[in-house]
């Protein structure tokens, strides 16, 4: 199995191919440290244009970096062609080939890789069909197939020939919400199954969360924070994955005076008690709505209630304090216009420490 | 040990090959096209701008300065800096124009007074450039006057052989212009069918081509570029997301009010697009003109070959420079036109069609009329000619003949080798239609490939490429008879010299790749491009992915552009008739026109093989449902 690392990969689109300067082209990418461990799913998460889709096809071969080298096992991949480095591809479209059936799709790739342990290429194709639950269905076109199926179809075709990495881009975003979830828990299981070392793109944060062993947050072309879902959920490193991983709230606030780890910080006239870094009279923290709830005493704020959302298990409500949005998680849809909560100062996290 | 070693490089030599494939291809391609494109007609230049190897401005100057070439603007040419003569001239010009209405009696017979605005102008000497500018401005009129209501027709009615009219559109595209004249002959021709018609009713005959050669002319190029006008109108109405209405009549807008301000501007582009191409056609027409004009009705083109006929070839190059440059100025005017237009209007729901004739009332009424009116019509254009072509090759002013074909029968047995024999024409348009083909395919599919995906690039190759839709064939069959058939000397002894049947299949090749391009490129381009990347990392070479997975699913646009090349390599006429001169390497066009020169019998019985052989083609074209949104 394979490990893959990306170092200091940049990826400018015209101009003189720099990242600055005044000849500087589009920049997608901005010097991109990442690793990925053998076996790991590894998922690259962030908003549209962030980047996270370039920097899959620089693994695969598609995009050539403009400066810096992708690894494999240490080995650099730079001028390998796509063919030549025996990875897997899922698209979001699919890409099925609608002159094939699905059998051929599946066994595509066979006809330039020999099959693992010297099967053959049709008990090949078989074995990958049964392993996506579409056993007996080789012999249909793939316009036949629902758009789960075909996925399952992309899925099987990918991993045929064996391949030491997966690639997966955006493969569910076409599926409506139930089939995407069951879906998700299917890919997660056949790729703990195979132990295949994995990198996903997704632009929904949930999603990645669920499924990753780890998580590069991506912004602008430049990887924010990687790390274990709990540590970027729990502990944001920047103000960006603060607000794009889950629903925050993020204060920026003065420091007025310092106590060891705490100090009080000044927003919109109130001052509350949270933990402050050494040297800066300036504190980012954030509160997540869990965070903020009626029984604390401490760092109190009066929240204008304006739309409740009922979700089932929880009410998410969305207010304004100081002309800030805030969003807070109760158990009922409040009543009233006006609401105080409070929360404790280990519940503000500290983002963007300088 | 050996053997698998040799083995071993011989499936790297594959490897290797496969992995160049596309590149080699490429490459070949744009050899082909330096050799039989860019050096013609970078030869056409240098014969215009080089007197005995010295560079020289003068021909240009005699041309520009010659009344007889560019009409009242060879003043401004001669004299550029006498501005203040040239807007006397022109003020002068403009107070001599007066604007009249009078009351006419246009119906003989009928006392209906009508004011009738009358345009009267001084005379104007337009030259040779102004005549075909103009004779292409009437007939882009005509051609978008009996265009537009076909348009209509077809994107709004629905009727019995609507699509297999929507696909008859295409048919002018494949006819060979020579033949079309042969076919108008026919028609209006002194024995033609029409006079024949007329002599069933004791009229006649009447010399209608001789009355006024020019409308017969521009009947023809609406003939050929009507059908164009109305094919890019339904597709763009076709395209034309029917929400978009609803919209506004929910807004509020009539449906007249709704069709103004929705549909019109959406189909205007493809009116101006259909336009400009039939500018551009006529402008370089010469096949129609030469059979059913002469030179008396002398286009540029016309011109220019007559030029090369007396061997003054120092100006032909000059004149075909000109021509060139106009209109390069034309196609790049429509390109970056239709470039701007792509990508509107996607995933539409189409508008819904009613029925055209859904019962007896209806179909009286003043609408139905007028459509029925302008069947006729479009029958009378369209079908008049080839079925007088058909009738015309057995008949004679007097009745049922076959010595039309027997005169061709007997040439072929009989004929002398200088002669022009139908048999041999025959075997070599088809020889020369397959060789096309298996030469244009290929480049048209490696234009295409290079085109379809690359951005900024791709768009410099696309307008490279596809040069040969700019050139006339005349300018171009001199390029070659000039640069290639003559030799063109290298250093060290060498000679670059192409001619004969190699000649004539390189220039049908580099003119008919630009629409294998055009059938491929559309359908490759709405390819997911995440399946050629898929291929690639399963394993797939560029080559691979291009062989097992894009070609497959633009199988009919391959063929498709094949039976357009086969058809225009058939119906060549242009650069044929400047290569195939006075060798033994005529065409069935060329034949005809050789035919035409004496009695148009045989030369009609020749067209008429023609059309057979051409709609062989396009039963093809039709069979395959290629698609022709050029």
């Amino acid at each position: 199995m394979t490990g893959l690392s990306l170092d200091g990969v940049s990826k400018v689109y015209g101009g003189a191919g720099v990242t600055d300067g005044p000849d500087s082209g589009t920049v997608a990418l901005e010097d991109v440290d990442i690793t990925v461990r053998d076996g790991e799913f590894f998922t690259l998460v962030g908003p549209s244009g962030c980047g996270k889709t370039t920097t899959l096809r620089a693994i695969a071969g598609f995009e050539a970096p403009t400066e810096g080298a992708v690894r494999f096992d240490g080995r650099e991949m730079t001028g390998v062609p796509p063919e030549e480095r025996d990875v897997g591809v899922v698209f979001q479209s699919y890409a099925l080939f609608p002159h094939m059936t699905v059998a051929e799709n599946v066994g595509y790739g066979l006809r330039f890789r020999d099959p693992p342990d010297g099967a053959t290429a049709d008990d090949r194709v078989a074995e990958l069909l049964d392993l996506v639950d579409l056993e007996g269905m080789g012999d249909r076109d793939p316009e036949q197939l629902s758009g789960g199926q075909q996925q399952r179809v992309a899925l099987a075709r990918a991993l045929a020939p064996a391949p030491d990495l997966l690639l997966l881009d955006e493969p569910m975003s076409a599926l409506d919400a139930q089939l995407r979830e069951s879906l998700r828990r299917q890919v997660k299981r056949i790729q703990s199954e195979l132990g295949i070392t994995t990198v996903y793109v997704t632009h929904d944060q949930a999603e990645a969360l669920a499924i990753s062993d780890r998580v590069a947050v991506m912004n602008g072309g430049r990887v924010e924070q990687i790390g274990r879902p709990q540590e970027i959920y729990r502990e944001p490193a920047t103000r960006f994955v603060a607000e794009f991983v889950g629903d925050n709230n993020v204060f920026d606030a003065a420091v007025r005076s310092r106590d060891g780890e705490y100090g009080r910080a000044e927003v919109g006239g109130e001052t509350f008690t949270v933990p402050v870094v050494d040297g800066s009279d300036r504190v980012t923290f954030c509160v997540r709505p869990g965070g903020l709830a009626r029984s604390a005493d401490r760092n109190r704020l009066t929240v204008r209630v304006e739309t409740s959302e009922f979700l089932g298990e929880t009410v998410r409500v969305n207010g304004r304090w100081n002309d800030r949005r805030i969003v807070l998680r109760l158990d009922e849809v409040p009543d009233g216009d006006e609401l105080t909560v409070g929360f404790e100062p280990d519940d503000a996290h500290v983002v963007d420490p300088r | 040990m050996r053997a698998a070693g040799l083995r071993r490089r011989s499936t790297a030599v594959r490897r290797w090959l496969e992995h160049h494939a596309l590149s080699l291809t490429a490459i070949a391609t744009a050899g082909v096209l330096a050799v039989m494109l860019y050096l013609p007609v970078g030869v056409v230049f240098v014969n215009a701008a080089f007197d005995d190897g010295v560079a020289t401005l003068a021909f240009f100057r005699e041309v520009l300065t010659d009344p007889f070439y560019v009409g009242v603007l060879a003043d401004l040419f001669a004299e550029p800096l006498a501005v203040r003569a040239h807007l006397e001239s022109l003020l002068g010009w403009l107070a001599a124009v007066s604007v009249s209405i009078s009351l006419e009696y246009p119906i003989p017979g009928v006392p209906l007074p009508i004011p009738w605005p009358s345009l009267e102008t001084p005379g104007i000497r337009t030259g040779l450039f102004g005549f075909t500018a103009y004779q292409a401005a009437l007939s882009t009129v005509a051609s978008v006057a009996l265009g537009l209501p076909a348009a209509y027709i077809l994107a709004k009615y629905e009727f019995r052989g609507r699509r297999t009219l929507r696909s008859l559109t295409i048919l002018p595209f494949v006819l060979p212009g020579i033949m079309v004249a042969v076919g108008f002959y026919a028609m209006f021709g002194r024995t033609g069918t029409l006079n024949q018609l007329l002599g069933i009713a004791g009229l006649g005959p009447y010399p209608f081509i001789e009355w006024n050669p020019l409308a017969i002319v521009i009947v023809a190029h609406a003939f050929y570029n009507a059908p164009l006008v109305a094919r890019v109108t339904v597709a763009a109405w076709e395209s034309v997301d029917v929400r978009t209405v609803e919209t506004a009549r929910s807004l509020g807008a009539s449906p007249r009010r709704a069709f103004r301000d929705v549909v019109v501007p959406q189909l205007l582009p493809a009116v101006l697009t259909g336009a400009l191409l039939t500018f551009i056609f006529t402008f370089m027409t010469f096949p129609i003109v030469l059979a059913l004009g002469g030179l008396q009705l002398a286009t540029v083109e016309v011109w220019i070959y007559d030029r090369v006929r007396r061997l003054a070839y120092s100006e032909a190059a000059t004149l075909a420079v000109l021509e060139t440059v106009l209109s390069l100025g034309l196609t790049y005017a429509y390109l970056r036109y239709e470039s701007a237009q792509s990508g509107l209007a996607r995933g539409a729901t189409s508008p819904s069609r009613t029925p055209l004739f859904p019962d007896l009332r209806t179909a009286l009424s003043p609408r139905r009329v007028a459509i029925v009116g302008y069947g006729i019509l479009t029958l009378v254009v369209f079908v008049g000619p080839m079925a007088s072509l058909v009738v015309g090759g057995v008949t004679d002013g007097s009745g049922f003949t076959t010595r039309h074909y027997a005169f061709l029968l007997e040439r072929q047995l009989e004929g002398a080798d200088y002669q022009t024999l139908p048999l041999v024409a025959i075997r070599n348009s088809l020889l020369f239609g397959l060789a096309t083909l298996v030469v244009a395919v290929p480049m048209g599919i490696v234009v295409s490939v290079v085109t379809v995906r690359a951005d900024r690039g791709g768009a410099i190759v696309d307008t490279l490429a596809m040069l040969p839709l700019a050139v006339s064939g005349v300018v171009f069959g001199i390029g070659l008879l000039q640069g290639l058939v003559f030799g063109i000397p290298l250093p060290g002894g060498w000679r670059i010299q192409v001619t004969g049947a190699v000649a004539i299949v390189a220039a049908h090749a580099v003119a008919a790749y630009p629409f294998v391009t055009r059938n491929i490129s559309p359908l490759l381009a709405n390819l997911d491009p995440a399946m050629v990347e898929s291929a690639r990392a399963l394993g797939a070479s560029r080559y691979r992915a291009l062989r097992d997975v894009e070609l497959p699913l633009v199988a009919s646009g391959i063929v498709a552009g094949a039976a357009f090349a086969f058809a225009i390599s058939i119906g060549e006429f242009s650069s044929t008739v400047i290569l195939a001169s006075g060798g033994d390497t005529y065409t069935m066009p060329v034949a005809v026109e050789r035919y035409l020169g004496r009695r148009s019998g045989p030369a009609i019985a020749m067209g008429t093989v023609l059309l057979v052989i051409t709609a062989a083609s396009f039963v093809v074209v039709d069979r395959v449902g290629g698609r022709f949104e050029g």
